[in-house]
């Protein structure tokens, strides 16, 4: 019964996929070689990798080092620091460009793009360092401090190894997220493959020709993925070895706690006081009267639909994550990775998909409903991850315990397992929710007609520079969306903070 | 081989003192027992040894060399310690041999000496044949033993042993615990080990300390601390002992349960005397001692036995040897043979 509805599942969430495949074998096949080799799309490629790169070697860099203070070092208001680090979360792209274009005109290219989406991600990378480090026995810190290593050198041999399959899945979401950023890349005019999709669609509706070009960026993607696999299988060899995590005294040395205040201080200026400064100011210049009904619209659609993407997901991911949690079988080991490739679809490619799957089964097509699917496959993923997360978090001592005080499963489930279990699933939900809020592309492309969401709006003003009339949306999109991410990284909840960071990463 | 000193150390975490004006001496290749309850500053001590936490005051002094001076202290790569933490902590990304060979200074020994002291450490922790393995592939016993061989490896100065057999079950534990002391004492490795299992401090070290709220309470030979408590907490520390309320008399007498003094008698002190189970005797015989009472019950241990003797209204324990002549219920003459401790309360 599970198995075969995880199958349905996974079945589902292939539907992009397979669409793109079939539509992309309707072209003949030279002239889907000529239309990939073409110079064009050689460059788009090229600066989409290159764009890529920058951002995970930045981000790898950054989100390392800040990890790293805020874990072992003895900052100032320390647990606070956190929220600088990653309350830049709740910004969109897109938003980081219109603010930053407003606050420097002229702010465009390819080196803009790369601070932009740096910026957007490099939380991904702090919060899944965060975890990693986490997770490292400090006394094994303390037996290589004994046995006569430094600091950097005790960092270098004995955390950073531990903590690379962390390490990888933070990286891994900040070149998924670069690669199918839309918002951002399209506002300061760098042509990526996102980009030339949407322009393909858009400009001749042409999308034989803009499903070729998808399934450039998806196996891009995959490459990703199958890269943080890789790195995983070769971890898994030196872990799950049984310690005792003790508190290590934290470092206090004066240089490291000043560059990494200061590192966190930049970023925070870069990614937060310049935005909201500019919201800010945009919104109390404003000298277009406001529509606060176009706004209360905007985010109650906006809530609404995203929400219902969260509550898709979250029903969609109750059998995989059942059956990642009991069964590992080759389905279940299969499933997982077919899910992980679907996850690595941009939004740009499942929004093309479903617009032209959509408009072959009539009412849903152009429907909310199809927008919240939409979010549900963009994000399974991530509610799966936290499904099977907290599933497994469930001690198998104690369902047997309820079993022989006489539960049948259906009482267990609900008396041991859920109640276990549903603070991390509903965290799962939440991310799921905050994710969808801020998609831009697939909203773009599967919003019925009239339906605008703030997301939709903020894009629709800054697209024609019209900054302070996307102000109010922005300041709206931003409050909302760090109350989730807050939530996610509350600094008086450490404990859990390991897997909310888990479950970004 | 290297002696510690440490002198009036002070350890605050936080706004908490843990260690509190504390002084401890081991001598050179001298293994010392630090025994007390979980919380009473054990590991901080050893942490603060090793350099891995800052003493607000004192001194630590290896040999002649001082490391720790209030804040000044030279820090932990530079100490020449080899720790041994709470189930060994081994790098989980190494495989045995890179786990010992972790600490090997390479700037002083080509690849092909480090392969020998692997090699040798191997041998001597008897893990020949496992260097290949991943710790997680390692029962608790072995990796034990590789973290021992890894702090051995670099040829240290002082180990510390942060409760390292807590893990195991009883009987591997003992197994272990014989090896690694006779392992260190081949060495002349000076070593201290935490632990909270008195029996542990008891046969593995010199020197035992027994530790009460970041302060020593009382420090001396195995055989010091047993036979000779400087109170009843202390005796309790270091094994069984029935402490009972005991009159000093005027004339040195002293009035407790095993010697009642009916006739009116000065009273010089008011305190309890620290009787250990096996300094009593019993016998079938009524006449025996000068009390008697009922055997209530008997917990026996194969080897040895321990019978709870009700006299007066107070509970007893006695350790009696295998084998076992007596049955619950019976009457049994009981007298207190071995030294009388008082210590008067205050």
């Amino acid at each position: 019964m599970v198995s075969t509805t995880a199958a349905l599942v996974v079945a589902l969430s292939l539907i992009p996929l397979l669409y793109l495949l079939i539509r992309a074998a309707q072209k003949p096949v030279n002239e889907s070689i000529a239309l990939l080799v073409r110079v064009k799309t050689l460059e788009v490629v090229g600066t989409t990798a290159l764009l890529v790169l920058m951002v995970v070697l930045l981000t790898g860099f950054f989100g390392l080092v800040i990890a790293a203070g805020l874990h072992f070092l003895e900052l100032p208001a320390k647990p606070w620091l956190v929220i600088p680090a990653v309350l830049p979360l709740a910004i969109p792209s897109y938003v980081f460009t219109y603010t930053w274009i407003a606050f420097a005109p002229g702010f465009s290219g390819f080196f803009a793009a790369v601070l932009i989406l740096f910026l957007t991600t490099l939380p991904y990378v702090t919060l899944a360092s965060l975890a990693g480090f986490a997770r490292v026995d400090a006394s094994q810190i303390e037996v290589a401090r004994s046995l006569g290593l430094t600091y950097p050198k005790t960092f270098f041999k004995v955390v950073l190894p531990q903590i690379k399959t962390h390490l990888s899945g933070g990286l891994l979401l900040a070149g998924l997220y670069t690669m199918s950023d839309f918002g951002a890349v399209s506002l300061l005019n760098v042509d990526t493959l996102t980009v030339t999709i949407q322009n393909m669609y858009r400009a001749s509706y042409d999308r034989t020709a803009a499903a070729v070009i998808s399934l450039v960026l998806i196996v891009l993607s995959a490459l990703f993925v199958f890269a943080d696999e890789n790195i995983r299988r070769k971890q898994q060899a030196g872990v799950a070895i049984k310690t005792t995590t003790i508190k290590s005294a934290l470092i206090k040395r004066s240089s490291y706690v000043a560059t990494t205040s200061a590192l966190i201080g930049v970023y925070a200026v870069l990614a937060i006081v310049i935005p909201v400064y500019v919201l800010l100011s945009r919104f109390f210049s404003n000298t277009v009267e406001i529509s606060w009904q176009l706004l209360l619209q905007a985010s109650f659609s906006t809530i609404t639909v995203a929400l219902l993407g969260a509550l898709i997901a979250l029903l969609l991911s109750i059998p995989l994550g059942i059956l990642l949690t009991e069964r590992s079988n080759r389905f279940s080991q299969f499933s997982s990775r077919l899910i992980l490739i679907a996850h690595a679809l941009p939004g740009v490619v499942v929004g093309l998909a479903l617009v032209s799957f959509g408009s072959k089964l009539g009412p849903i097509y152009q429907s909310t409903f199809l927008l919240a699917f939409a979010y549900s496959l963009l994000f399974l993923a991530k509610s799966i991850a936290s499904m099977s997360a907290s599933l497994r978090a469930v001690p198998t001592g104690a369902k047997e315990v309820a079993a022989t005080l006489g539960l049948n499963r259906w009482l267990v489930l609900k008396n041991v397992v859920t109640p276990i279990a549903f603070p991390g699933i509903a965290l799962g939900a939440v991310l799921v929710f905050l994710t969808a809020m801020k998609e831009l592309p697939a909203t773009l492309m599967l919003r019925p007609t009239g339906f605008e969401t703030l997301a939709t709006q903020i894009w629709s003003y800054a697209a024609i520079n019209r900054f302070n009339e996307a102000a109010p949306y922005a300041l709206i999109l931003i409050l909302i969306a760090a109350i989730p991410t807050f939530i996610l990284s509350r600094p008086d909840k450490s404990d859990r903070n390991k897997t909310n960071a888990e479950l970004v990463g | 081989m290297t002696s510690v000193e440490i002198k009036n150390l002070d350890v605050e975490l936080g706004t908490r003192k843990v260690l509190d004006n504390l002084s401890f001496n081991i001598g050179a290749g001298q293994i010392a027992a630090l025994l007390g309850p979980s919380g009473c500053g054990k590991t901080t001590l050893l942490r603060a040894i090793a350099g891995l936490i800052q003493p607000s005051a004192g001194t630590i002094r290896f040999d002649k060399q001082l490391v720790s001076l209030s804040s000044l202290v030279l820090p932990a790569h530079k100490r020449k310690i080899g720790y041994v933490p709470q189930e060994g902590a081994l790098f989980p990304h190494l495989n045995v041999a890179e786990n010992i060979a972790f600490g090997v200074d390479r700037t002083l020994l080509t690849k092909e000496q480090i392969k020998q002291v692997v090699k040798q450490m191997l041998s001597l922790t008897n893990l020949t044949g496992l260097e290949n393995r991943m710790p997680n592939q390692l029962s608790g016993g072995q990796q034990t033993r590789v973290a021992l061989a890894r702090a051995l490896a670099v040829k240290p100065a002082i180990i510390l042993l942060d409760e390292p057999f807590s893990a195991l079950d009883a009987q591997l534990r003992g197994e272990l615990r014989a090896d690694v002391i006779k392992l260190l004492r081949n060495q002349n490795t000076t070593a201290i080990l935490v632990t909270h299992d008195r029996e542990e401090a008891l046969v593995s070290a010199d020197l035992v300390a027994l530790m009460r709220q970041g302060k020593i309470i009382q420090q001396g030979t195995p055989e010091q601390v047993y036979t000779a408590p400087l109170s009843a907490t202390t005796a309790i520390s270091t094994g069984d002992a029935l402490v009972l309320t005991a009159k000093k008399l005027t004339d040195g007498r002293t009035d407790y349960i095993f010697n009642p003094i009916k006739e009116a008698a000065q009273i010089a002190e008011v305190g309890e005397v620290v009787i250990r189970p096996e300094e009593i005797k019993i016998s079938p015989d009524l006449s025996f001692g000068k009390v008697s009472g009922k055997i209530t019950k008997i917990d026996y241990y194969g080897h040895d036995a321990m019978i709870v003797v009700k006299v007066n209204d107070q509970l007893l324990q006695v350790r009696i040897p295998g084998p076992l002549d007596y049955t619950v219920g019976q009457e049994v003459g009981i007298d207190h043979q071995g030294p009388l401790r008082f210590f008067a309360t205050t």
